[in-house]
């Protein structure tokens, strides 16, 4: 039984030092330090500060937009609380820039969820306006309260030199400062990924209903990324303001700078862990090297060059540099030296579904939806025992999926309630992640994968709801991925799957929630005879773990085979219930399919 | 073959010695791209005149100087051409910058390293108050602005009204950026101190596209006198729709900006803008007898660029940079401490450069004799009106709306 | 009490401008569903063409309305052809990020070939105010409040009587289908918008008498057009024409009984209010923000 380590375990990150890709960033990254180092010109090293400070705020800003998905233009309001709390702290108590970074830093990140918390249920480009909005409104609020704040005018951070007040003779030591924030928001970037709130973010990003139906709080998950990148983001404004000494509204809630900070992470590539970096070193020198030619003779030559890369970029290459270059170079690194296969670990152990067989496990009672003015579920009532296949049968558009969007808390039902079983007694979870929680799995009739992760990263997310170590979470994933007959596809991207593996995989990621009751909706629809066998013996697999299963299905020969019991819903009523064999025969179940007419001709 | 030899070293050492010939280079830092790029350009022109002059006139003590310029558009990019052109160009003194919010970036910068830095154009107080011994600025700061300005309300405008200043109802209206924030404040103080009734403060964002509000509040207040600091978009905005909604004031002083520009008056049209009073650095129709060397600088400036200077901003910067340049041919060498001996033994009394300005540094690098002028737009042009030895023309009253 | 009227007076009037740059933006949205980031500078552009016709053709800015709108038009049905067509099935970052770029390149485009002077066409008719009881409107004003009307009415029709609005029509609410029946989607984004862009190109004719064209004019604008755009429901060009001439009074109302430099502050949080409590617009005419 191997031990469960964490990946910031000392030893284990000490033991990665020899892998190629983790000596070769390192080496890469200290050039930052050593090149400057032999230019010895403080030009050089202003720049490589401004590389390591828009690198810093690109890193910290992908945790939003990269990770999340949410693309703030915005972002530079941290930036500057940042620098303003800390310029007003010296100016009022002579606080030193090293404990007002602090407080910039839990002030901003109040902000971040003040802005986050409504602004989150935007999505896209409407998001992007929002945070512009809050932007311009902090800027003219900061310019109106010039009293406060010194205005357009400006604050004046006083020279005072030597470590406690980050103002140095020796610029050399200003680049260690930024190039140490820019580890910092690396280290942090890369923590994130690596862990399971990485693949929240993703999983979030990529699909929202599904990531809930895995169990995940969205809003909660991407508040905590904002908070981490408001309060990196705060830092590094600190550090800028003392480095330029001097701040204003325009600079330091810039919207032309959260604009570039957003591009860098786009050009290097959003959503991974160097690519903001790489943009920022790719376009900064580029840029002040524009400058130095051409300098005055071509105003607005620089922006305008800028806006063409971006546009170039977006249209020839949207995964940026990582994800166009990125798995060629990766390659080349891993031939290097010192690197090595993922040790074989053990899954850890099952979940032992508890409980006796035949108690109700959840009990719906009186459901009514209404939409307007129609009414899609009518008064139905549903009682299931632990342990059954309870099938749903209906023709379409009877409300069917409906009951199950009732069932897993995507929708609220206009009347009735519905209880899940918790141990002893019975509860009412409220939204769909709750649901998930208490052992409600469902799949989607559309199916919904997580199209850029691949298999084994799609069933992990749903293994992330009971283990939250990223090990134990793929080791469990393999498990399911073995049950469902996915562990020979287990690294292709799911977006190239055909339909009969994403139902498979759609069914392995729900399972991997390990689940108490698993709703299936159509999840035989479009395979052929092959795929649909399988997917009866996984089904029943299912079950003799101890899981109870309701499907809706419209197989016919697939659903009398599997289930104990079925019930026929017809117009949001239920018009049958009971064995298979006496459903199928009833009057009312044939009219409803196949027309009064038929029933008729039938002498029924 | 020896006589070869010889020869070509003599002329290899005379060649030498030539070069020994050497040049002195100096830093221009000013905003030459975005949005300040018309008078950032126009302020340097003026630094560039008074180089060549100097050079005509056989340069530094014999050295040439040569400019090496550096463009900035916002802080960061100030510091990182301040550093550039001290530690890569090396040059030993900075002349700049027109922006304040530049100026206040490098001179930080200058002055950790030692260097001297010549402000001839930047407002903002504070970039002489920070206790900085490598900062010189000749030209007039925003509190000499707001000074000359509410006073010029209490010495030329009541009088000519007729009225005591105090029972005017005076108005301050401004655009919000640096340069109206700055003025502002200072005016308020110093209204304050004089006890004249402030009735009204209306700052507006500089991008607006309706000043109506404005108007209508200083309409409801019934403003008689109304001080704007603003630049050209707004002040044309402001006086159109001044027209547009019929409110008539009985004097408006601007503070340079887009009051000292050709251009608003033509889009105001001169009749509309006809008797506007405005305060700012000297400007070309002053009385040469008070401004010496000004229109041989405009014939110089015609010269070289083909045009009518486009503001007054060169002029402020040639008469700085030749005042500087003549104190620097005094100074042993240009280290901080040597500049700083040379920069405070200059006195020149007021009336006595192409600016009218005096120069006499204060212990913190402030020209205290720099003094904004008063003028008067009249029949389309900017003429001078105060003080009397630089004026061309008397003040007029009514001025405002027709 | 004159003051209030008189404020609400000139709020519509400023609105009407605002509905008239907003029209061209909830076009665009409404069919393409692209949030063009670079409308500000479709503005800028056609002002400088104006600028540039009336100056050197010795027009009147208005009749200078006509080539700025065929500019425009062309200018809208390249972009989409060229950029937003091959990023349709793109993830909206890129979207996003594509019209960014282009309005940085644009602004500075124009910085590069006009340099940063403010330029004004002269024409003082459209100055002239006419006085309605007490209060004083510009002609320039009455004239924007009615062409923007215009084009909202004739937009209307276009997209209900005609075969191409209909085909419009159906592409927005369903492209799929639409392409099923037959309906060259390609060709119908682009003319969409072209169309968005051309209405800009009328606003620019109408605005340049009354403002002066410099590279970042149309930041002065696009904020606000977009706050309109989405208080009138997103896809409602009348939801957008009120939504302006709200947007219109409130600015007005605000700088004077708040402080002038505040009344941003005003809109951007009914902006923000709008977005997060009522995403389908004041009116509810749009469906919201999916």
């Amino acid at each position: 039984m191997s031990p469960h380590r964490s990946p910031f375990n000392p030893l284990t990150l000490l033991l990665r030092l020899t892998e190629p890709r983790v000596y070769v960033s390192f080496l890469a990254l200290s050039l930052l330090l050593v090149i400057p180092l032999l230019l010895d010109s403080p030009f050089a090293i202003h720049i490589f500060v401004t590389i390591c400070v828009f690198g810093a705020l690109s890193t910290a800003w992908n945790i939003v937009g990269g990770y999340a998905g949410q693309l703030s233009l915005g972002h530079t309001i941290f930036y500057g609380v940042g620098g303003y709390s800390a310029a007003l702290l010296i100016q009022h108590f002579g606080l030193s820039p090293w404990l007002g970074m602090w407080a910039g830093a839990i002030l901003s990140v109040g902000i971040a969820v003040g802005i986050g918390y409504p602004a989150f249920r935007l999505r896209g480009p409407f998001f992007s306006l929002a945070t512009i909005a809050f932007l311009e409104v902090i800027r003219l609020l900061v310019i109106h309260f010039h009293g406060f704040t010194g205005g357009s005018a400006g604050l004046i951070v006083p020279l005072k030199i030597g470590w406690a007040w980050m103002i140095f003779q020796d610029k050399f030591n200003y680049l260690i400062i930024a190039f140490g924030l820019l580890v910092l928001s690396l280290f942090v970037s890369w923590a994130v990924r690596a862990t399971r709130l990485g693949y929240y973010l993703i999983a979030v990003r990529e699909r929202e209903d599904a990531a809930s139906a895995a169990g995940i709080s969205t809003t909660r998950v991407k508040l905590i990324a904002v908070m981490i990148s408001a309060a990196l983001t705060s830092f590094v404004g600190t550090f800028h303001a003392m480095y330029l000494t001097f701040l204003e509204p325009g600079t330091m809630f810039s919207l032309s700078a959260a604009i570039e900070i957003a591009m860098f992470a786009l050009i290097g590539g959003l959503g991974t862990v160097a690519g903001p970096l790489l943009g920022t070193v790719f376009v900064v020198p580029i840029a002040e090297a524009a400058r130095g030619w051409l300098g005055a003779s071509a105003n607005g030559l620089h922006g305008l060059v800028y806006g063409t890369v971006l546009v170039l970029i977006t249209l020839t290459l949207p995964g940026g540099l990582v994800g166009t270059f990125g798995r060629k170079v990766a390659a080349l690194i891993d031939r290097l030296p010192g690197a090595r296969k993922p040790e074989d670990r053990e899954a850890p152990a099952l979940r032992q579904i508890t409980g006796t067989p035949g108690e109700t496990v959840l009990e719906a009672k009186n459901l009514v939806m209404k939409f307007g003015g129609l009414t899609a579920t009518d008064n139905v009532s549903i009682s299931l025992k632990r342990g059954e296949i309870l099938g749903i049968i209906g023709p379409n558009g009877a409300g069917k999926t409906t009951v199950f969007n009732q069932i897993s808390g995507f929708l609220i039902p206009t009347a009735g309630t519905v209880s899940v079983r918790d141990g002893a007694g019975m509860v009412q979870p409220a939204t769909p992640d709750d649901f998930a929680r208490r052992g409600v799995g469902r799949t989607f009739q559309i199916v919904q994968p997580f199209g850029k992760l691949s298999v084994i990263e799609n069933i992990m997310i749903g293994a992330f709801m009971h283990h939250h170590n990223v090990d134990d979470a793929r080791e469990s994933a393999l498990r399911v991925a073995h049950l469902v007959g996915l562990h020979t596809l287990k690294d292709v991207e799911a977006r190239n799957l055909p339909i009969g593996d994403l139902k498979r995989l759609e069914v392995a990621r729900t399972l991997a929630t390990e689940p108490a009751i698993l709703l299936l909706d159509e999840v035989m629809a479009g395979q052929n005879q092959a795929d649909t066998r399988k997917m009866v013996e996984i089904i029943r697999a299912i079950r003799g773990t101890g899981v109870t299963v309701v499907a809706i299905e419209h197989n016919m020969q697939a659903i009398m085979s599997l289930s104990d019991r079925i019930i026929v819903i017809d117009s949001g009523k239920v018009i049958a219930e009971g064995e298979p064999e006496t459903v199928v025969r009833d009057r009312r179940v044939i009219e409803a399919y196949l027309g009064e007419d038929f029933v008729h001709a039938q002498g029924l | 073959m020896k006589v070869i030899l010889g020869a070509a070293l003599a002329a290899g050492v005379a060649l030498s010695s030539q070069t020994a010939l050497a040049q002195v280079k100096v830093g221009a830092l000013y905003p030459f791209s975005g949005g300040l790029a018309l008078l950032g350009d126009e302020s340097f022109r003026g630094l560039e005149l008074a180089v060549d002059e100097r050079n005509a006139a056989g340069g530094l003590n014999g050295k040439k100087l040569e400019i090496v310029k550096g463009d900035a558009v916002d802080p960061n990019q100030a510091v990182g051409e301040a550093r550039r052109l001290t530690s890569v160009e090396k040059v030993p003194v900075v002349f700049g910058s027109y922006s304040s919010s530049i100026s206040l970036a490098a001179t930080q910068v200058a002055e950790l390293a030692g260097i001297p830095y010549f402000e001839m154009g930047a407002i903002s107080d504070p970039i002489t108050e920070r206790g900085f011994k490598n900062v010189y600025r000749t030209n007039p700061t925003a509190k000499d602005f707001a000074n000359k300005i509410v006073d010029a309300v209490t010495d030329a405008v009541a009088p000519a009204l007729k009225t005591d200043a105090k029972a005017l109802k005076i108005a301050i209206i401004h655009e919000d950026s640096l340069y109206g924030q700055t003025v502002t404040g200072f005016q308020v103080a110093r209204m304050k101190e004089k006890g004249l009734n402030l009735v009204e403060t209306l700052p507006y964002s500089a991008k607006s596209v309706d000043l109506t509000p404005v108007i209508l509040r200083l309409k409801s207040a019934g403003v008689d006198v109304v001080l704007q600091t603003s630049y050209q978009n707004d002040t044309v905005l402001f006086f159109r729709q001044m027209k547009e909604q019929g409110l008539k004031l009985k004097a408006i002083i601007g503070a340079g900006g887009g009051y000292s520009l050709t251009d608003t008056m033509k889009a105001i049209g001169p009749e509309n803008f006809e008797g506007a009073l405005n305060v700012d650095f000297t400007q070309y129709k002053t009385n040469p007898a008070g401004a010496p060397g000004i229109n041989e600088f405009v014939a110089k400036y015609n010269a070289k660029y083909g045009s009518a200077p486009r503001s007054g901003h060169s002029l402020a910067n040639y008469m700085g940079a030749k005042v500087i340049l003549d104190a620097l041919a005094g100074a042993k060498d240009l280290s901080g401490a040597s500049v700083r001996a040379a920069m405070m033994k200059i006195d020149i009394p007021s009336g006595k450069t192409a600016t009218g300005w005096g120069v006499k540094l204060n212990d913190k690098g402030q020209n205290e004799r720099g003094s904004p002028y008063i003028m008067q737009w009249q029949k389309g042009d900017l003429v001078t009106v105060f003080p009397k030895e630089a004026a061309v023309a008397d003040m007029k009253t009514g001025g405002g709306a027709p | 009490m004159d003051v209030l009227v008189q404020l609400i007076l000139n709020g519509i009037m400023l609105g009407s401008m605002y509905a008239i740059i907003a029209v061209g933006l909830t076009l665009i949205f409404g069919i393409v569903r692209v949030v063009n980031f670079a409308h500000g500078e479709f503005l800028m552009v056609g002002m400088y063409a104006v600028y540039l016709i009336s100056k050197h053709m010795g027009v009147h800015p208005y009749v200078s309305a006509l080539p700025a709108m065929v500019l425009l038009f062309a200018i809208g049905a390249l972009v989409q052809r060229f950029i937003i067509q091959k990023l349709l099935n793109a993830d909206e970052h890129i979207q996003i990020f594509a019209t960014v770029g282009l309005s940085t390149a644009l602004i500075n485009g124009a910085l590069m070939v006009f340099g940063a002077d403010l330029f004004s066409v002269n024409a003082p008719e459209v100055r002239k105010t006419i006085a309605l009881g007490p209060m004083n409107v510009l002609i320039g004003h009455i004239v924007i409040f009615s062409a923007a009307l215009a084009l909202v009415a004739g937009l209307h029709i276009f997209m209900q009587k005609t075969v191409l609005g209909s085909a419009i029509r159906a592409t927005a609410q369903n492209r799929y289908a639409a392409q099923l029946m037959g309906v060259k989607v390609e060709r119908i984004y682009i003319i969409s918008f072209g169309l968005g862009a051309a209405c800009v190109g009328l606003a620019s004719a109408l605005i340049m008498p009354l403002y002066p064209v410099s590279p970042t004019i149309g930041s002065y604008f696009v904020l606000t057009a977009f706050v309109v755009v989405v208080l009138g429901g997103m896809r409602s060009m009348y939801g957008a024409f009120f939504g302006a001439l709200i947007i219109g009074v409130v600015d007005s109302l605000s700088g004077y009984y708040i402080a002038p430099d505040l009344k941003e502050v005003v809109y951007f949080a009914i902006f923000i209010l709008i977005l997060i409590f009522k995403p389908t617009g004041l009116f509810g005419f749009g469906r919201g923000t999916e």
